[in-house]
């Protein structure tokens, strides 16, 4: 019997970023959640459920490979987790939420926390961008300090649209590909 | 694309830093318990401010120099709006804000009293230490100067605390480190920081990546095109 060759790139950002929905959106099975009901009040009037450990999607490549996709939980206290998925990803997404400013300094402390420890590439991915009062990808590339030389794209998205959550995904293979090349 | 939201999550120095970075042109409104004010944003300077009675009455002022005519303002005396409707409440955190791009004519020749970076850093100094951790989230982070450090601190005014914080930024020194150097207090030192930051004074430190990605390129082609087939 082969062994199946994984694969990792791991989707992480603040709460309530859309990491889930983006899974789902292109795995090819049915997303493997650890989701519980939101215990803080602030958190639940966001949403209901949240990820407590970790969200897994898989993308089949060839007989010998599977691309996984780990989704992290959003919340700070949780970070532990954070390192753990970190650990032999190809690269990283940072999903925010485009329409709510209050967790783009979370979103830059995310960046900082996997830029530190896991030097692979990252993407922003800009959710949300189909709602009405969504920051632009520019202004939230400037409202998370990114810098030239840091070289993280920010890319526009709604993660219900599998082909802008396709886009996200190839624009950090490529980025892999520079890279290795 | 909409600029909006809540002071007490993104506060005066984090607009501004945003306003400037991309030199945008247009009006910034803030709904203040107790008062609207518009904010007029010029190539990324704020160069008027006024308070508004009916929010539409801004969008119908399309033109800056009939608008001072009308409100019978002149151009040398926009900096007394800065100082009355800006710098009084720069360390107000309960309103909503949203910037308008676009849309108002302005003249070329409108002065700029206090530069932009010179409005962040003094947003800088109120902010609270929940504030200031949102950038200065880590005492390990290490900051160098900017290439262009230079062109911008003539328009800053720091103070001798700023400047000795400013010293003892060198590409090597973690907060943690210029803390202990400086023998300030960390909230003056995070505040300085944290407004070097914003006005581009300084940048984080890029790591070096040294962390290949351990997959061959044909293999790689192999989950590009997978991906594309989705």
């Amino acid at each position: 019997m082969k062994t199946i060759k994984k694969i990792k790139i791991v989707v992480a950002g603040p709460f309530a970023a859309g990491k889930t929905q983006f899974i789902n959106t292109v795995s090819e099975i049915k997303t493997v959640a650890t989701e519980r009901k939101t215990t803080l009040d602030k958190e639940k009037d966001v949403k209901h459920q949240t990820t407590v450990a970790m969200d897994f999607g898989k993308i089949r490549i060839d007989d010998e490979h599977e691309l996984y996709l780990f989704g992290t939980p959003g919340q700070s206290r949780f970070d532990f987790m954070w390192e753990i998925l970190g650990e032999g990803a190809l690269g990283i997404i940072i999903l925010v939420d485009s329409t709510d400013p209050k967790t783009f300094h979370e979103a830059r402390k995310i960046i900082n926390f996997f830029h530190s420890r896991f030097p692979v590439p990252i993407v922003v991915g800009a959710n949300k961008q189909d709602l009405p009062n969504a920051w632009s990808p520019e202004d939230i590339s400037f409202a998370l300090d990114i810098t030239d030389e840091e070289d993280i794209p920010v890319i526009p998205l709604s993660a219900k649209n599998k082909e802008e959550v396709k886009d996200v995904l190839l624009k950090l293979l490529e980025i892999i590909r520079e890279y290795i090349s | 694309m909409a600029l909006t939201g809540d002071l007490s999550v993104f506060n005066f120095a984090d607009i501004l830093q945003v306003l400037a970075k991309d030199r945008k042109s247009g009006v910034l409104l803030v709904e203040w318990k107790d008062i609207v004010i518009a904010y007029y944003v010029k190539d990324g300077e704020l160069v008027f401010a006024r308070p508004v009675d009916k929010v539409f009455r801004v969008y119908t002022d399309r033109d800056f120099d009939k608008l001072l005519d009308k409100l019978r303002i002149k151009k040398e005396d926009l900096h007394k709006t800065i100082d009355k409707f800006f710098l009084s409440r720069i360390d107000n955190k309960e309103g909503i804000f949203s910037f308008t791009p676009g849309f108002i004519k302005y003249n070329t020749d409108i002065p700029v009293f206090y530069p932009v970076e010179e409005l962040i850093m003094r947003a800088s100094r109120v902010l609270t230490p929940e504030e200031v951790e949102r950038k200065i989230s880590d005492e390990l982070l290490v900051f160098e100067r900017n290439k262009n450090a230079e062109d911008i601190l003539p328009k800053v005014k720091l103070t001798e605390d700023e400047k000795k914080v400013l010293e003892l930024v060198d590409g090597n020194r973690s907060v943690a480190d210029i803390r202990k150097a400086s023998k300030l207090d960390s909230l003056t030192v995070d505040r300085a920081l944290y407004g070097f930051l914003a006005t581009g004074l300084i940048r984080r430190k890029k790591k070096e990546k040294t962390q290949k990605p351990s997959i061959s390129l044909d293999l790689l082609a192999k989950i590009i095109e997978r991906i594309k087939k989705l």
